[in-house]
């Protein structure tokens, strides 16, 4: 077994019988082929590294795993490396390598071409015996000694001695039939210049002699495999690959611990394993593409811990959907990746190394996803916790950004995500209803609260849930159409379906149309709320109008309680005036009643429209002891149904009361009209009684004074206050878009009349003071009243005495008797004595009321109001208390222009 | 002289087991003749990679053969 000089064609041919098992005559056809192989093939297109190809020969151990085998390998070389016989130790390992067979993998079956190419009969003229001859001259060196020599450089290794024993320069010419065993060593005994000159000759076009001879896929891909081999194995010390690393990171995208990289509860990263060995390069990238499974991580613990929470309603169901779908393209990529790995890991050889995984691929591939999913994070972050309109402003307010693909994906995120709310207000606005079980809609309702306070009380605006795209003005007009629709529904019984009274374009119900919305949200979408309101609403007032009077009853209120109606006013007044005068407590209401439909009948009242006059009422105040009729009437007006929305009741009771205030004022016009009545009456009547001239022209003038008071008094009350105020209402009424605006219109009407008519909070002094004007002027009436009677009873008593003397005197007696003349001068002296009486009373009176209308403008002059001072004006248009009065002198002063500085 | 030339066999010998051995561990195939000849042809100068291309080749067509032949006896 020595290792003897046979020559290379010897030792082939032998080898070929080895390997096929079969005689020298059978396999000259894979001996030829196998000479052209070699011949051809001369250059190894490797380096010659041992250390490289002791490497890949371990590594293709482990890849097989059989680590101890590789150590056993190294123990070998070692040895081989010891002994110093072999010569090419390179050439046999690197020859044991490419032999190399993995027991787990079955043979390849690449028998197809070959065999083909076996089976024919090498063409004869092919070789012709010169080709022959020259060639086993070209086969006859080695590489390493042509290149060398073929450089003329130095001294190879054994250059010399190389020659002889080396190469197959003693090949010699072969037939066809057979190799015959005998070299010529042409080389031998020929001087080195010209075997030289024809080495070099053929060294060229060798390398570039393309294998075209030979069957493609020998050459080529042995270098392949091995560099693959090398990226994909793990070396015996335990150093990491890359390819597994890449496996690793692939698990990590999704959020699934590697091998060697896993997830660090308590720094809450991933973190690679200690132990393991790797390069510092390959440890910043893996860490810097672990961050993509953290990020993913947060975003899946978000979706299913809210998909498990039943409470959290479709805006943030669809919150979840939208991070779903994100998340089903991250896994696509994800897969493909995968599938990427695979096909690698099984063709360990046709792949080139341009299309493999690395880390620094990866890193390149996955910028886009981590940045989609970095802002996926970011938004699961701020979202936290949030529902409904909350999380749609959120979802908004990230859309303010300006990298355009942030606001690309936000947008979409947002489309999905307002679809809800979007539909829900669709729903809302055009058929009223409001189906939102989990409060997630800007708009609440009540549903404690009764159908006659649903314009006011049930539904309201859920500030926290507008979404901050949508702006306040716009959340109340929808709120103010939902609720028309459903006031149209449930209180006017007003079942016209929507359709009717808006246009309605059912096209919004997609997310794509929700998205258009938001893309256009000043235009499409305020106009679509606008066009609804302004329908609905004309609708609903349409309908108050038609169907139950709204106005009408507007002004029958005006009329009936604010005392509009003067001639019924007045009618009733007559006909109830000695009704009144009684006690409260002996009135009936149905006495009253009759007389306030005799009254109706009686008026102009009578060709009011018949609804109006069905709620006309009276109703009998709480009697207090003491009461007499007057303080216990009212009139009443019934409101039910949809105008009791308009007219609540607060409204009624502030009606009432200004009645109250107003019935008292005319029932002083009343009073004194009396008073006046009486007085003209009477003057010329009493005119024969001197004495008493003086007490009358008193009460003439207080009587005046009253008179003058009382018709400012009025007319104050009925023109500022009462007319005033009706004509705005009425503009605002008239010019209203919709319920809300009449409502507050009339609100501010009732405000401002009550207000003026002194009876809120801030002017009870006023009131307080006119109340007692209005005791004192019924006094004075009752005090006149008595003087009148006191005198016309000794004016008919003296007219009486008159008629008997000229009786008597007509009969012939004497007109009047001493005892009766002395009689009736004491009964005048009497009477004459309680003149002054009554003169003091009334001045006592006088004096009293005058001081009360003082005090009276006092307060007048400091009042805010403004319409109030000028009635002070108009009350001492002559300054007649003015000139009594030092206090109202320096206020009136003041409030008449004239500059603080002179005063 | 002896001892020498004795040592070198001796080391060849050692050298050829320690190659064999290897040669099993990666399972090629090869056997101890078959390893001698590639030995020394490799240790003449032959490319490596061609040689290992050629046994391959060798290899599938006794296969080839083996298998037509089986086929048609």
């Amino acid at each position: 077994m020595a290792l003897d000089q046979k020559s290379p064609n010897v030792l082939l041919q032998s080898l070929c019988c080895k390997v096929t098992g079969k005689s020298e005559a059978e396999v000259a056809h894979q001996f030829q082929y196998a000479v052209r192989v070699i011949g051809s093939n001369y250059a190894p297109t490797i380096e010659k590294d041992e250390i490289l190809v002791t490497d890949k020969i371990k590594k293709e151990l482990l890849r097989q795993r059989r680590v101890e085998d590789a150590a056993v390998f190294s123990e070998l070389h070692k040895k081989l490396q010891g002994q110093g016989v072999l010569k090419h130790r390179w050439s046999v390992l690197y020859l044991l390598l490419s032999l190399t067979e993995d027991p787990r993998k079955p043979p390849s079956s690449r028998v197809g071409p070959y065999s083909s190419l076996f089976a024919q009969p090498l063409p004869r003229d092919a070789h012709s015996t010169p080709f022959y001859c020259t060639r086993p001259q070209s086969l006859s060196l080695s590489y390493e000694d042509r290149l060398q020599s073929g450089l003329g450089s130095g001294p190879g290794p054994g250059l010399g001695s190389s020659l002889g024993t080396r190469g197959i320069s003693s090949l010699g010419v072969y037939s066809v039939n057979g190799p015959t065993p005998t070299p010529q060593s042409l080389l031998a005994g020929q001087p080195q210049s010209a075997s030289l000159a024809s080495r070099l000759a053929w060294a060229l076009p060798v390398n570039s002699a393309p294998s075209a001879a030979m069957a493609p896929p020998t050459a080529r891909p042995v270098p392949s495999p091995k560099l693959s081999r090398s990226r994909r194995d793990t070396d015996a010390t335990g150093e990491v690959s890359e390819a597994s690393l890449v496996r690793d990171i692939l698990y990590v995208f999704q959020g699934i611990d590697g091998r060697f990289i896993r997830m660090n509860a308590q720094d809450d990263c991933y973190k690679i394993d200690s132990k393991v060995v790797l390069s510092k390069s390959l440890r910043d990238l893996s860490s810097r593409l672990s961050e993509l499974g953290w990020l993913h991580n947060k975003v899946r613990k978000y979706t299913d811990s809210r998909s498990l929470d039943r409470a959290f309603g479709l805006v943030g169901q669809s919150f979840c959907a939208a991070l779903h779908q994100e998340l089903k393209e991250y896994y696509r990529l994800l897969s493909v990746l995968h599938s990427q790995l695979q096909v690698e890991e099984e063709q360990i050889t046709t792949l080139s190394s341009d299309s493999s995984l690395t880390l620094r691929r990866l890193l390149v591939w996955m910028y886009e996803p981590r940045f989609r999913l970095r802002t996926l994070a970011a938004l699961v972050d701020f979202c936290q916790g949030r529902k409904g309109g909350e999380l749609a402003s959120a979802v908004h307010a990230y859309g303010k950004t300006g990298d355009p693909q942030m606001r690309a994906l936000i947008q979409h995120v947002l489309s999905l995500v307002s679809h809800p709310i979007l539909h829900c207000l669709n729903r809302w606005i055009y058929d009223g209803e409001l189906d939102d079980t989990y409060h997630e809609f800007f708009v609440a309702s009540d549903p404690n609260v009764k159908t006659d306070r649903l314009w006011h009380d049930k539904y309201s605006l859920r500030k926290s849930m507008i979404p901050s795209f949508i702006s306040m003005d716009q959340a109340r007009k929808v709120l103010l159409i939902g609720k028309s629709i459903n006031f149209l529904h449930q209180v006017c019984q007003d079942r016209t379906p929507p359709g009717k009274i808006t246009a309605v374009s059912k096209t919004a119900e997609d997310p794509k149309a929700a998205a258009e919305l938001l893309c256009d949200l000043e235009g499409a979408f305020q106009e679509k709320i606008d066009a609804a309101y302004l329908h609905t609403s004309k609708y609903l007032l349409d309908v108050l109008n038609r169907n139950y009077l709204l106005l009408e009853h507007l002004q029958a209120m005006r009329r009936y309680l604010l005392l509009g109606q003067g001639d019924f006013i007045r009618h009733l007044m007559d006909l109830l005036k000695p009704e009144l005068a009684r006690p409260a407590t002996t009135l009936y209401q149905h006495n009253l009643t009759g007389i306030l439909e005799t009254a109706v009948r009686a008026t102009n009242a009578q060709f009011d429209h018949a609804e109006i006059l069905k709620r006309l009422d009276v109703r009998l105040l709480e009697v207090c002891p003491g009461d007499t009729g007057w303080d216990v009437f009212s009139l009443d007006y019934h409101v039910d149904g949809p105008i009791a929305t308009v007219f609540t009741r607060e409204c009624m009771g502030h009606y009432l009361r200004v009645f109250h205030f107003l019935w008292r004022a005319k029932r002083m016009e009343y009073t004194l009209t009396d008073i006046w009545k009486g007085q003209m009456c009477n003057a010329k009547l009493l005119k024969t009684m001197p004495e008493l001239s003086r007490v009358l022209h008193q009460c003439h003038i207080l009587a005046s004074e009253m008179v003058h008071f009382i018709h400012q008094m009025q007319y104050y009350i009925t023109f500022e206050v009462l007319e005033c105020s009706w004509d705005e209402l009425w503009t605002k009424v008239q010019r209203a878009q919709d319920l809300d605006h009449i409502i507050v219109a009339h609100e501010t009407f009732l405000d401002s009349v009550i207000c003026r008519c002194l009876l809120d909070n801030n002017s009870r002094s006023l009131l307080h003071q006119l109340r007692s004007i209005f005791d004192q002027i019924i006094e004075f009436q009752s005090v006149q009243d008595s003087l009148y009677r006191s005198a016309l009873e000794e004016l008919s008593l003296r007219l009486q005495e008159e008629e008997r003397r000229r009786k008597r005197e007509e009969e012939g007696e004497w007109g009047v008797t001493a005892e009766q003349e002395a009689e009736e001068k004491r009964r005048i002296q009497d009477f004459e004595k309680t003149v002054p009486k009554m003169s003091s009373q009334l001045l006592l009176l006088t004096h009293f009321y005058q001081s009360l209308v003082q005090q009276f403008l006092v307060l007048l002059m400091t009042s805010p109001d403004e319409s109030l001072r000028f009635l002070s004006f108009r009350l001492d248009f002559n300054e007649h208390y003015r000139a009594r009065e030092p206090r109202l002198r320096a206020s009136l002063g003041t409030s008449r222009g004239r500059r603080l500085s002179n005063i | 002289m002896a001892s020498a030339a004795n040592a070198n066999i001796n080391a060849a010998r050692e050298t050829m087991d320690v190659l064999l051995e290897i040669s099993r561990l990666l399972n090629t195939g090869l056997d101890m003749e078959s390893l001698s000849i590639c030995v020394r042809l490799c240790e003449q100068g032959i490319n490596p990679e061609a040689l290992s291309s050629v046994i391959k080749e060798l290899r599938k067509a006794s296969e080839s053969l083996k298998t037509s032949e089986n086929c048609t006896s």
